[in-house]
């Protein structure tokens, strides 16, 4: 009797630590489909768009620093894919401090919206960065004298270059991406 | 040796030259392509469009005669946060009297905005703000092929993409079907891939698919590239459905179980609709068909004919004689008046006959005979002429002087027949002369003719015909015609007016229109017929 109730209870304890499944987490499955980033693109460009038409209570209260969204095929097939990796992240952080700033800066409820979603939008392609196995960005303490950046003053010209930067250099990261390539091999 | 080796090197240098001067051509034409659909399309100048990752072009056109020289022109473009750069022009003459100014980019900034001045003499003429990632007007799709994926209205269309990189997932095809010699087609999209399978496509038609290019618009964007070539194809031929084959059988088949229910059904009424029973004349002469076999001389000799006068009679075989028609000049109270039963008159002339004497007039008017015209002709007695004969004797004996009120009230005719047998030669030649056959005397012609309610009128056409020989007594207006003889054998015919015609020839409009077969028994002569007499006279005298 004691027997069966040993193996009723071992039963018992497997069922629930299935359940639980305690354990390391498993890594990130690599997000390879760039819809998410042309989802992601199709707001910033409705945002951009929005901010154009708006008239009142849509000004930046200070210049801001914005990654530079250039891109020359040439000079950006040299670089290597951490290179690569390292531009597209600090810019990404870049643009979520400007979009912070912009948020706090402009009083117009609608805009409110659309700059949410921009910020919740890096937000999410961090995350796809991330399963891509590309590190993470430690940010830098200033970012003062930051190589690659612009200053930007205008709420448009933020959200302006906030599209082109994900349109251009994110989108060629994760289009080279390497653990992207391995999946369409 | 040397010179094979240079002889070789030149062949190829030719040759060098030629793809390269072939390629030239190629580019210039493509050139022209873009800038056509550039007008079109960019309303802006300078109109600019880049054709890959590096490569960027803007031009715009002026017209020959206000168009200075290239250096005149200035074209400076400014990338955001940059300093601005020149580009060098250069002008190419264009259709129409037109100049198009150039300028190329071998280098470009993508998604950065860029500037762009051209100024003449310092003069700024056009500008510009652009984005080069958003203007691209790519060449169309290269080796477009078609084929047929094997199934009914199918065919797989694939094509090379455009070689750039990391557009490849950005680019948007249009395939334009349709068929060979119309004009209106269909356009089906294709995203990021290089095939496309048309569907719902007619089978056994010719086809033509061409394709072209455009990027998606997300990341990057531009204009419809030009059509590539058109290819032509041709679907698989309809191919034999069982399944609607035998649909169309059962449908069918309950169509015509269908209709032959309903014809059954109705099949009375449709008979009488399709084959109306028509009127035969069976039941008016019994036993006529049935037991003559349509034999009518026969039936007539067995039956009583009643009421029946038979013009038939004409059918006899006997040797024709000569006859002459009398009419009753003088109705002598004494004598019996020689009104024969109709009946009989009608079989003795049946009976008759010309004889040789007047067989050839009468073998022409034997066609002719017709109803009446029976009384004209010679006939051979039959028994039936005894009674006959008495009775003519009787009137030659007795001859009445004939005055020209001796009408025919009772409307009789009577019919001399002159035997072989009993004339003479000389008689003969009399009755040539004066009576041949067929001579009909009517008391008061021309009353009886105008008012006749007799057959006369028929008799009259029937010695108008011209078949008569002259011995129609139409020339002996009221004469009093005396037998000639004894050498005349006379049958009196009386002639009640009724009679039957079963001439086929007989219609009332061919009176008008021949004159020989005057069969309608009609009591009254209709008007139309009086022309005719006039014409007997010379009937008289070709006899």
């Amino acid at each position: 009797m004691l027997q069966k109730t040993g193996r009723g209870l071992l039963a018992l304890l497997l069922i629930v630590l299935e359940w639980t499944r305690p354990g390391l987490p498993t890594p990130l499955r690599p997000i390879c489909d760039l819809r998410v980033l042309d989802h992601f693109i199709k707001e910033a460009r409705d945002a951009e768009v929005a901010m154009k038409s708006c008239r009142e209570g849509c000004s930046l209260s200070d210049s801001v620093t914005v990654p530079q969204t250039t891109v020359d095929f040439d000079v950006w097939e040299k670089k290597n894919a951490l290179e690569q990796a390292q531009e597209v992240q600090s810019g990404l952080w870049l643009l979520q401090q400007a979009l912070s700033l912009l948020r706090t800066s402009v009083t117009n409820t609608a805009m409110h919206s659309h700059i949410d979603n921009s910020i919740r939008n890096l937000l999410s392609i961090n995350a796809v960065l991330r399963s891509l196995n590309i590190q993470e960005y430690t940010p830098p303490a200033s970012t003062a004298g930051l190589e690659g950046t612009w200053r930007v003053s205008s709420a448009t010209d933020l959200l302006q270059v906030h599209v082109n930067f994900l349109r251009g250099k994110v989108r060629l990261l994760l289009l080279d991406a390497q653990a992207c390539q391995q999946d369409v091999s | 040796m040397t010179c094979d080796h240079l002889s070789r090197v030149f062949a190829l240098y030719v040759v060098f030259c030629a793809l390269r001067a072939a390629s030239i051509v190629q580019a210039a034409r493509d050139f022209e392509k873009k800038v056509s659909i550039l007008m079109k399309e960019d309303s802006e100048n300078p109109k600019c469009y880049a054709e890959g990752r590096k490569d960027f072009t803007c031009f715009w056109v002026e017209d020959e005669e206000r168009a200075g020289s290239v250096d005149q022109y200035s074209f400076t473009y400014t990338y955001q946060n940059e300093n601005s750069s020149r580009c060098p022009l250069r002008a190419v003459p264009a259709a129409g009297g037109k100049r198009l100014f150039i300028c190329h980019l071998n280098r470009t900034q993508m998604f950065v905005q860029m500037d762009i001045q051209v100024r003449r003499e310092g003069i700024l003429i056009h500008n510009r703000s652009l984005l080069i990632e958003l203007v691209f007007l790519l060449d169309p799709p290269a080796n477009v092929t078609v084929s047929s994926t094997g199934k009914q209205g199918q065919l797989n269309v694939s094509w090379v993409p455009p070689p750039l990189k990391y557009m490849d997932d950005s680019m948007m095809y249009e395939v334009s079907y349709a068929m060979a010699d119309s004009h209106v087609g269909q356009v089906e999209v294709a995203r990021a891939s290089s095939e496309l399978i048309l569907r719902g496509l007619q089978p056994g038609t010719k086809y033509k698919v061409r394709v072209r290019v455009k990027l998606d618009g997300i990341s990057y964007n531009g204009y419809w590239s030009a059509w590539s070539d058109p290819v032509f194809i041709e679907t698989l031929p309809a191919e034999f459905d069982p399944l609607i084959m035998s649909l169309t059988l059962i449908i069918s088949f309950i169509l015509i179980v269908l209709s032959l229910t309903m014809l059954l059904s109705h099949r009375r009424f449709l008979t009488k609709k399709i084959w109306p029973t028509i009127p035969t004349p069976d039941s008016k002469f019994q036993g006529l068909f049935t037991v003559y076999g349509g034999d009518f001389e026969e039936w007539l000799g067995q039956t009583n004919g009643g009421l029946w006068l038979t013009p038939a009679l004409f059918y006899s075989e006997e040797c024709p004689s000569p006859l002459e028609v009398l009419s009753e000049l003088s109705l002598c109270p004494s004598l019996p008046s020689p009104t024969l039963p109709p009946k009989i008159s009608r079989s003795l002339i049946a009976d008759r006959k010309k004889d040789e004497d007047v067989k050839k007039g009468l073998d022409e008017r034997e066609p002719a005979e017709r109803g009446n015209s029976a009384l004209m002709e010679g006939w051979r007695a039959t028994t039936h002429d005894h009674w006959l004969m008495d009775r003519l004797r009787a009137l030659h004996q007795h001859p009445v002087p004939c005055s020209q009120s001796s009408l025919l009230e009772s409307q009789d005719t009577y019919v001399t027949l002159s035997g072989n047998n009993h004339v003479e030669d000389e008689h003969l030649d009399d009755i040539l002369e004066e009576a041949l056959p067929l001579e009909v005397l009517f008391a008061s012609r021309k009353t009886m003719l105008c008012e006749s309610h007799s057959d006369l009128g028929s008799v009259q056409q029937s010695s108008g015909s011209g078949r008569l020989s002259s011995q129609s007594s139409f020339e002996y207006p009221n004469h009093v015609w005396m037998p000639k003889g004894p050498g005349y054998t006379y049958m009196a015919v009386a002639d009640s007016g009724v009679s039957m015609d079963y001439s086929p020839m007989s219609r009332a409009d061919d009176i008008g229109k021949v004159v020989i077969y005057a069969n309608d028994y009609k009591n009254e002569i209709p008007a139309h017929r009086r022309p005719f007499l006039p014409r007997q006279h010379p009937v008289h005298d070709d006899g």
